[in-house]
């Protein structure tokens, strides 16, 4: 009996959460694969690491990276939340949540402070992370100088040589052209002095919240088959110019469910004439504001009742 | 350390209690230890045989991380408890004489105050290099080596007991001007182990007699 | 009163169980079986099976009858089932020259040693649509030879003789696994093979097209195509002799190109080279213009169509990887997009501003004024 580490999956089979898949879905040496790669991500920080990315149940595109490095590293004493836009009632997270109940039988949930391992797309979660705790962002495209230079045979050298002048210069050309830099999201940051890194698409709002964060940051991307990660306490800078330095986007208005103005706010339609309001698009945080409870799921047979989520009235709010 | 033991076969060596979950734990102490640098970790394994040359942290590392498509250098001084055939038994890894094309190089401290080039990846893939697990005789927290970078709030000290930790630290000190080339290395004592990955900077304490010591020894 | 943009799992489950319905259609009909599927749609089941890269023949008709017929999202249904199952053993390379052919045709040999056998074709059919299948009449048993065919030799095998083609020499080398490793751009002939293998028949076709018609010309000549099945082969411990572990349906196609030569090597023909899972020689002969045409580099020949293009070419050529991502867009993208509005926004206001300035200034002072304020206009307009 060799190769003791694969004959695990029987293992998995007895214990009755999934369809004969092993714990996670994936085989055993695809995550020693995956997980020998995370140790290389972290001790290169922002270097995206090659790696065998397989196919998953889920199309290319749909997190199928960040899939992989949760089930990589997810362990059945862990509690997760999957988000997507910053809220966890999202048709995709609700999608990728529901997966890891079924092939893994985790604990979830949509508190931030109560999950070990918290898997996003586009958003970083309002409230501050802490050390213990996992941030997995799915990622699309993990080059930030792909829309400058489409070769990957280029890139890998652009990184290699450290020769980031092309990225400012498209940055400089968008100040001379409508007098801001035009990225909004997906905005370039440089790792710890060295590498430029894609922060995935999330807002630049989100982008300081990168910078000496406590909890773990590991970023997959799927179909381009990378992952790369900042270790906590690491400084990560927004790229930017002495006479035109980085800023976030700022709102006129607070959030019109919780009354926050230190959120990331999503504009909501709300009627045929344009009418519209501002939202957090963090559901769990503008939930602990408004004072209504955050689940936990611990029964990973749950039917997953959508969050009610209804606007203050203008009393309520003052 | 260099205790010969030809009794130790390659059952006698344990393995993991379930590789499903007491994989999945070990390694996410080690991804906690590489993402936090100088911080000390205690893995849960079973005891070893008597008499071989690696502490069981480093035992468990290696049960975690490496299989059929792993390769993996061992310092003879090790080797002699019947290590290889253990690995080769345990994880179907494949054991190189080639220093630089192993994934993983099990080492004491003074492995490195010798000749060996393990890989250290190149400028375009830096991922390419040989991940360090070595045997020492303790760590703790303590003052000899200042760490600092990303993974460290502002500074953390460590303390690492064995003969040739000088060797060890100056080459890991190397890091700094070959990055992002370089080693990263899991240092284990009994169960306990720290890491210290390429992007650490390391400062000898000027108040830690014992590398002067050390260094002329 | 506004509600959330909610997508609970109730919303989803209902989605699915609508969808089946739909796959089932009208129950008075009666429901197609996977066996029906893989004996009459045989096509559709070939090509999943190429494009998945996983021969059977089964499960690429449970996935074609499961996707209701789109063959891109049955190609994905098999690539997500291969890459949960285990690696059990490694096939000898298949030996195509002792192929049992059914099909084998050359466009550069009058007569070729073996014969030319059109086998079971849509070539020569005229497309008029046989109204006697809408009344599903039987088919007649097809006429047989009284023995099977030998195995024929490869067509350009008497070519090689003469040294009038580039050899292919196995140089031993480990092929590149695209299924485990990430390609590492530039990748080796081997690896573009393999990926060209399961890139999506539509888009190779395309390609190909393009070289015919001058993005890339290569002049090729189809050389031979066959079709039938091959021995799959594995050694294993204490047989002196590899054993046979069934056999698979094959298609092949090789191109003679126009020729490379220098100073120091004769002029020769050049190769492109097809092989696909099944009966897919539409596949086969695209891919063969496309390895062929992305060998230009190698040839020393100048690189000025997108077929030549080998990073261009192979890394849009996977349809589950195309389609994923272009269907993403499908999911919310509410954040990013909010982040433009907000600075499109302040783009317009910034306009607007100029532009009232520029107004202001103009009435003051025209017709100096109407020339400043185009000016502003050219300007953010840019």
């Amino acid at each position: 009996m060799s190769h003791r580490n694969d004959v695990a999956n029987g293992d998995a089979m007895n214990t009755g959460y999934n369809d004969g898949y092993n714990f996670a879905y994936l085989d055993e040496q695809t995550k020693r694969m995956i997980r020998r790669a995370l140790l290389k991500a972290v001790a290169i920080p922002g270097y995206q690491v090659p790696f065998g990315g397989r196919e998953m149940p889920m199309p290319y595109g749909w997190g199928t990276g960040g899939m992989q490095l949760t089930a990589s590293i997810l362990g059945a004493d862990d509690v997760l939340k999957v988000i997507d836009q910053g809220a966890d009632d999202t048709t995709n997270a609700v999608s990728i949540r529901a997966f890891f109940e079924r092939v893994a039988g985790v604990k979830t949930t949509t508190a931030t402070s109560e999950a070990s391992v918290i898997q996003t797309r586009h958003r970083i979660p309002e409230k501050a992370l802490t050390k213990d705790q996992i941030l997995v962002f799915q990622v699309p495209i993990p080059e930030p100088l792909r829309f400058i230079e489409p070769s990957e045979e280029e890139t890998r050298v652009m990184h290699a040589l450290e020769e980031y002048g092309v990225m400012h210069v498209k940055l400089y050309e968008d100040i001379a052209r409508h007098g801001h830099i035009a990225t909004t999201y997906a905005y370039p940051v440089k790792v710890d002095e060295r590498y430029v890194m894609d922060p995935s698409p999330i807002p630049k709002f989100d982008n300081p919240k990168l910078h000496m964060n406590e909890a773990l940051m590991l970023f997959g991307a799927g179909r381009e088959k990378r992952l790369y990660a900042i270790p906590p306490y690491t400084r990560v800078k927004s790229l930017d110019f002495e006479d035109h330095p980085f800023e976030v986007q700022v709102w006129d208005e607070p959030c019109a469910i919780c009354g926050a103005t230190d959120s990331y706010l999503d504009e909501v339609i709300i009627d045929d004439a344009g009418g519209r309001m501002f939202v957090c698009s963090d559901t769990d945080y503008c939930q602990s504001r408004s004072g209504s409870e955050a689940q936990l799921y611990d029964d990973p047979s749950h039917d997953g009742q959508p969050l009610d989520r209804k606007p203050k009235s203008a009393e309520e709010m003052a | 350390m260099t205790q010969f033991d030809d009794s130790v076969r390659v059952h006698d060596w344990p393995a993991l209690n379930d590789a499903v979950h007491h994989g999945q734990q070990v390694f996410r102490q080690l991804l906690g230890a590489m993402a936090e640098p100088g911080s000390l970790v205690e893995l849960d394994m079973a005891a070893l045989p008597d008499g071989v040359g690696i502490p069981s942290a480093a035992w468990a590392a290696v049960l975690t991380l490496c299989d059929l498509d792993t390769r993996i250098w061992i310092d003879a001084r090790i080797e002699a408890s019947g290590l290889a055939a253990a690995i080769a038994f345990h994880t179907g890894a494949r054991v190189t004489q080639v220093a630089e094309e192993a994934d993983f190089a099990l080492i004491l401290p003074s492995t490195l105050g010798e000749p060996l080039c393990f890989a250290e990846g190149i400028d375009a893939y830096p991922d390419r290099s040989t991940t360090l697990i070595v045997a020492v005789e303790s760590v703790e927290t303590g003052e000899d080596w200042q760490l600092s970078g990303p993974g460290i709030p502002d500074r953390r000290g460590l303390h690492i007991g064995g003969d040739g930790v000088t060797a060890l630290m100056q080459r890991l000190m190397a890091n700094r001007t070959s990055f992002p080339c370089g080693l990263d290395a899991f240092i284990a004592a009994g169960s306990r182990i720290t890491a210290i990955p390429r992007s650490t900077a390391i400062m000898p304490s000027v108040n830690a007699p014992q590398h002067a010591e050390e260094e002329v020894a | 009163m506004y509600v959330a943009v909610k997508g609970g799992e109730k919303a989803i489950a209902n989605a699915h169980r609508w969808m089946a319905d739909r796959r089932r259609g009208n129950r008075q009909q009666e429901e197609l079986g996977t066996a029906q599927v893989e004996e009459q749609l045989g096509l559709a089941v070939d090509r999943v099976m190429a494009e998945a890269s996983l021969y059977d023949p089964e499960l690429a008709a449970l996935a074609f009858k499961q996707a209701s017929g789109d063959l891109v999202e049955a190609v994905f249904l098999l690539r997500a089932y291969r890459t949960t199952l285990p690696r059990l053993a490694e096939t000898l390379p298949v030996e195509t020259s002792a192929m049992h052919i059914e099909r084998r045709i050359s466009a550069t040999f009058k007569d070729v040693p073996g014969g030319q056998v059109l086998g079971p074709t849509y070539d020569y059919t005229h497309r008029l649509l046989d109204f006697m299948l809408l009344a599903e009449g039987e088919v007649p048993e097809p006429a047989r030879a009284e023995e099977a065919l030998e195995a024929c030799p490869q067509i350009l095998d008497s070519l090689d003789a003469e040294g009038l083609i580039e050899q292919e020499v196995d140089d031993g080398a480990m092929p590149y696994d695209i299924t485990r490793d990430p390609p590492d751009f530039p990748v080796d002939r081997a690896t573009r093979l393999q990926m060209l293998a399961r890139g999506d028949e539509g888009y190779l076709l395309a390609l190909g097209y393009s070289t015919q018609r001058g993005y890339g010309r290569n002049h090729p000549f189809a050389g031979e195509i066959r079709q039938g099945s091959v021995e799959v082969e594995i050694e294993v411990e204490g047989f002196d002799e590899p054993l046979c572990i069934g056999e698979i349906m094959m298609t092949e196609c090789q191109m003679i190109n126009q020729f490379a030569g220098s100073r120091t090597t004769a002029p020769q023909f050049t190769r492109g080279y097809g092989l696909a899972f099944g009966r897919n020689e539409r596949k086969t002969m695209a891919m063969a213009l496309v390895d062929r045409a992305l060998r230009a580099e190698e040839l020393g020949e100048p690189i000025q169509g997108p077929a030549q293009q080998a990073e261009f070419v192979l890394a849009h050529a996977d349809s589950v990887e195309a389609s994923g991502f272009v269907s993403h867009l499908k999911l919310p993208h509410y954040v990013d997009f909010q982040s433009e509005l907000e600075l499109l926004r302040r783009l317009r206001r910034g306009y607007v501003q100029q532009h009232e300035e520029a107004e202001a200034s103009s009435s003051e002072a025209s017709p100096a004024g109407q020339e400043s304020l185009r000016t502003a206009v050219e300007e953010a307009a840019q």
